[in-house]
């Protein structure tokens, strides 16, 4: 056996290190991810990422502020950001309503101060298979911090997962990490949604609520993390089995990921 | 190739993959060009080190992504030993079934990530997922991967490469 085993000495080297990487991706599914290597890694990455996308973005910027008119391109950023705020407040304010009419006989309501927020583009998109993230061009110095919401026109993005000076990591919904605490727009039902690459899966839903296909999932608030009644996602599928005392619910982010250029981070 | 090449490769593949690529999406579907410059390497290399150059991509992958370190680099371990093994019985780089061998793999590594997935946190969406994100996702890498094989098309340079890598793997 040691013979084969020294024969062989590459190939064991090989499978330890397979049989460690799986160990290893174990234990931060038992205990949380490791944010040790983050910085590092994502000071190098941020700083080629944001040489790469310079040129383009140089480009794009000239090409659309000298063919379209300068001004009509600054207003159409700034309107578009106000607009992103607005939708935010006017989904706010429908939450508000409903809660109103639900609660209307109770007299005392805590005033909700709408939060801060700082528009920011995003520069690149997540590269692994197994995750969900996307690149912000702001960070520490713009006063961003980690776990703040992330939110666009549509509805939330994520929230900041890894911060830099100049750049920051944003998990999106998406990611298999990601746990947001939601509830069924129509009718208050509760529960946890967690990513699952491209989709989201609703959980801890019981066997006996009422969800439907096509109802819309707003931020409950709970996790302290993301303002109450924001558009998260849309019920795309449910399936009940007699064993299980929930319901698999699967949705699908309001969010076009695809499609995001710009987002608001939320400050708290 | 040394370690310090591939490490500088990967380096740059991470940020051009994350920038440049993301215009090239269809619906959020891109092209995973790092999976597909892995396969480039299993080919012209041999199972061992396509392994570990996987493993040492997708460790860089999983930590600028903020994911779970190990996942990607245990997944994409076993895409550059599959290459790699499959190099050995493949000599001409740049015929179509190629792109299908790496359509393939794309699509294997992402059943496997979700089957890990569906392991360790449970409720995937497997069939969904399936059809609306790996499936496309596969074709459009096997597509980008026919074109990186393209400056291979010199047979001579491919046989000197293999018979370096062969020579050294013995």
């Amino acid at each position: 056996m040691p013979g084969l085993i020294r024969k062989n000495k590459r190939s064991v080297v090989i499978i330890i290190l397979f049989a460690f990487l799986f160990w290893l991706v174990t234990i931060q599914v038992k205990n949380g991810r490791f944010p040790f290597m983050e910085r590092p890694v994502l000071a190098v990455a941020g700083f080629f990422e944001r040489i790469i996308a310079a040129p383009f973005r140089f480009l794009e910027s000239a090409g659309s502020r000298y063919i379209y008119l300068v001004r009509t391109e600054r207003d159409n950023g700034r309107l578009k950001q106000e607009l992103v705020l607005l939708q935010i407040e006017n989904a706010a304010a429908n939450e508000l309503l409903t809660e109103n009419e639900r609660l209307r006989v109770l007299l005392e309501f805590k005033k909700q101060n709408p939060p801060t927020a700082t528009a920011v583009q995003i520069i690149a998109k997540g590269n692994s298979p197994a995750s969900s993230t996307i690149t912000i061009n702001k960070g520490s110095h713009d006063g961003i911090e980690k776990d703040m919401a992330v939110v666009a026109e549509d509805g939330v993005v994520g929230r900041v997962q890894a911060v830099l000076p100049n750049t920051a990591k944003v998990i999106l919904i998406t990611d298999p990490g990601s746990t947001l605490a939601v509830r069924v727009q129509r009718n208050r039902e509760e529960g946890l949604l967690e990513g699952k690459l491209g989709l989201c899966a609703l959980k801890y839903v019981s066997f006996y609520a009422d969800i439907q296909e096509g109802d819309l999932l707003v931020t409950s608030g709970l996790d302290g993390l993301f303002p109450k009644g924001l558009p998260v996602a849309t019920v795309v599928q449910v399936t009940k089995h007699e064993a299980s005392a929930f319901q698999a619910v699967t949705a699908r982010p309001i969010v076009s990921f695809s499609r995001l250029e710009e987002a608001l981070v939320l400050k708290k | 190739m040394k370690p310090r090449y591939y490490l500088a490769i990967f380096l740059l593949i991470i940020p051009v993959q994350a920038s440049l690529l993301s215009p090239l999406s269809l619906g959020g579907i891109g092209p995973d060009l790092a999976l597909a410059l892995l396969f480039v390497v299993g080919l012209l290399t041999g199972p061992r080190e396509a392994a570990l150059a996987g493993m040492a991509l997708g460790l860089l992958q999983d930590v600028s992504a903020a994911s779970l370190i190990g996942l990607t680099g245990f997944t994409r371990g076993f895409v550059g030993l599959g290459a790699g093994l499959l190099g050995r019985r493949m000599f001409d780089l740049t015929s179509p079934s190629t792109m299908l061998f790496l359509t393939s793999f794309s699509l294997a590594e992402g059943i496997f990530i979700a089957i890990l997935l569906q392991l360790f946190y449970g409720s995937v969406p497997f069939w969904n997922l399936l059809f609306t994100r790996l499936v496309p996702q596969a074709l459009y890498t096997g597509l980008l991967g026919y074109f990186l094989l393209q400056p291979f098309r010199n047979q001579k340079l491919v046989l000197a490469l293999k018979r370096r890598t062969i020579h050294r793997e013995l």
